[in-house]
């Protein structure tokens, strides 16, 4: 049978290929709970209007309405009527253990080098950046956010302390570009980073990296900077290699013949 | 070195496991090869040829659910058909599918196939080879390793018969194998690249250049495919 298919490439088809399942209304949710967690949005914050959300989102009003209504029933935002009315953020959305776990479990150690390779290859260009362009005032604010994670005890605020500090520094770098690169990057494996569902990652041992980076970036040594942030990065995922591995391994079943 | 050793024992492991894949990977290429016993050189791919190694792809997939794709891919040299030389199929959701390449030399997504190693070695060697981890971007776009045996005629070479593994697949089926050793370890391939390692400290992908002093390569007993084991000394 002669389909559309038939006639293209392998990498047509993958260019070509469906979108993922989820729903555009669960993107959003998915979209504004990171952007939570990751502290870039905080509790008490009112979102903007819904015309504007969906505008800005590209959706239909009701596909928004749709989202608004789930990160309502998960408790994480509530909206108020009348004059000072709106959308407001009220709870942190929680990344339960479980989920955390599965993450673990479904990602391969090939994922997790890959992930490793694509935050490597932005950070090296944003701390070279943020070197040259800098100001003394913004290094200072990078040194007080570099000692972010041994504020705190509990995994959430160390892994929010942990991905502000990365993205101060593509703040730092002027490129909104990069920003978003290493937001995303951040959304996808700070928390399993800063879990305890396995082995623990010393906040000590994380401060002082990010200490050391950014003192280099404040006397602006790039090459030393890049050295020491894709450092830190390996560092990141041999921790989630290990973790990944102390969870156990399922053993394969092989199929019979 | 005894069988006590986990090293020596994981080495074993996957050896025999290869060993068998090995078996039947040069069986379904004597297998595909057969249907041109007694016909005309250059051969001519027909389109009942190719509902036949769809077929055996099919049976091939089916039987190894780890694969994710098989088939056979001909020297351009032995067919005079202009179809045909590419039959390569991957597993869906339903069923499987035909995977389609671009042949044509020059073309942007060109796909070098006969220059690629898990045939060029096959050819020379007479013999199964292996080639990954790579990117396979013009093909399947995944992160796989090609296990390939040659398709012979009257003793000559006219292709090479195989499958396609995804590496997460490979990692889960040695990691038991790997874990069991205490210490780092890894699986590396004929170029010293990282198969799979069993901790953060050899990724999938690296190439390990040189050998730690606290370190040794075992070889993985299987014939023409240079695996080894890296293992502490």
């Amino acid at each position: 049978m002669e389909s559309a298919l038939a006639s293209t490439t392998a990498f047509e088809a993958q260019i070509y290929r469906s979108l993922p399942e989820t729903e555009r209304s669960e993107a959003i949710v998915e979209r504004i709970s990171k952007a939570i967690s990751l502290g870039l949005l905080k509790v008490g914050e009112r979102l903007p209007r819904e015309t504007a959300l969906s505008e800005m989102f590209g959706v239909a009003p009701s596909t928004l309405r749709e989202a608004l209504s789930e990160l309502r029933d998960q408790g994480i935002v509530a909206t108020r009527r009348g004059r000072s009315g709106g959308t407001f953020i009220v709870r942190q959305p929680f990344t339960s253990s479980e989920v955390i776990r599965k993450w673990f479990q479904e990602t391969s150690i090939a994922e997790i080098r890959d992930v490793g390779d694509e935050h490597a290859a932005i950070a090296a260009a944003t701390v070279r950046l943020a070197c040259e362009r800098a100001e003394p005032h913004e290094t200072n604010r990078l040194l007080d956010l570099a000692r972010g994670v041994v504020m705190t005890d509990k995994p959430e605020l160390q892994a929010r302390a942990d991905s502000r500090f990365h993205i101060e520094l593509a703040v730092l770098a002027q490129s909104p570009r990069l920003t978003n690169a290493e937001i995303r990057l951040q959304s996808e494996t700070v928390q399993a980073l800063w879990s305890t569902v396995s082995l623990a990652r010393d906040p000590e041992q994380v401060a002082a990296e990010h200490l050391a980076l950014a003192r280099v970036i404040a006397n602006d040594a790039p090459e030393e900077a890049q050295r020491l942030v894709l450092e830190h990065i390996r560092h990141d995922i041999h921790h989630l290699v290990d973790a990944k591995l102390s969870l156990g391994y399922p053993p394969f079943q092989q199929e019979r013949s | 070195m005894t069988n006590e050793n986990p090293a020596t024992k994981a080495a074993a492991e996957i050896a025999d496991w290869t060993n068998a894949l090995g078996q039947e990977v040069y069986k379904f290429a004597a297998r595909t090869g057969a249907l041109w016993t007694g016909r005309r050189t250059p051969l001519s791919v027909t389109p009942r040829d190719i509902a036949a190694l769809e077929h055996m792809s099919k049976e091939f997939l089916e039987k190894h659910d780890f694969a994710v794709g098989a088939g056979v891919i001909f020297s351009v040299d032995a067919i005079d058909s202009r179809g045909g030389i590419l039959e390569w199929w991957t597993t869906r959701a339903k069923g499987i599918e035909k995977l389609e390449f671009d042949l044509i030399p020059g073309g942007e997504r060109f796909y070098d196939y006969q220059n690629m190693p898990f045939f060029t070695a096959a050819s020379r060697t007479g013999e199964q080879s292996m080639w990954g981890p790579y990117v396979d971007y013009l093909g399947l776009d995944e992160y796989i390793l090609t296990h390939t045996a040659p398709i012979r005629l009257d003793g000559r070479f006219v292709g090479v018969a195989g499958y396609d593994i995804r590496i997460r697949k490979l990692e889960e089926i040695f990691m038991p194998a790997l874990r069991a050793i205490p210490g780092d370890a890894a699986l590396l391939n004929e170029s010293r690249r990282v198969v799979v390692g069993n901790s953060g400290a050899y990724l999938v992908g690296e190439r390990v250049r040189s050998i730690p002093d606290d370190k040794q390569l075992i070889p993985v007993d299987v014939p023409h495919l240079g695996l080894s084991l890296l293992t502490a000394r």
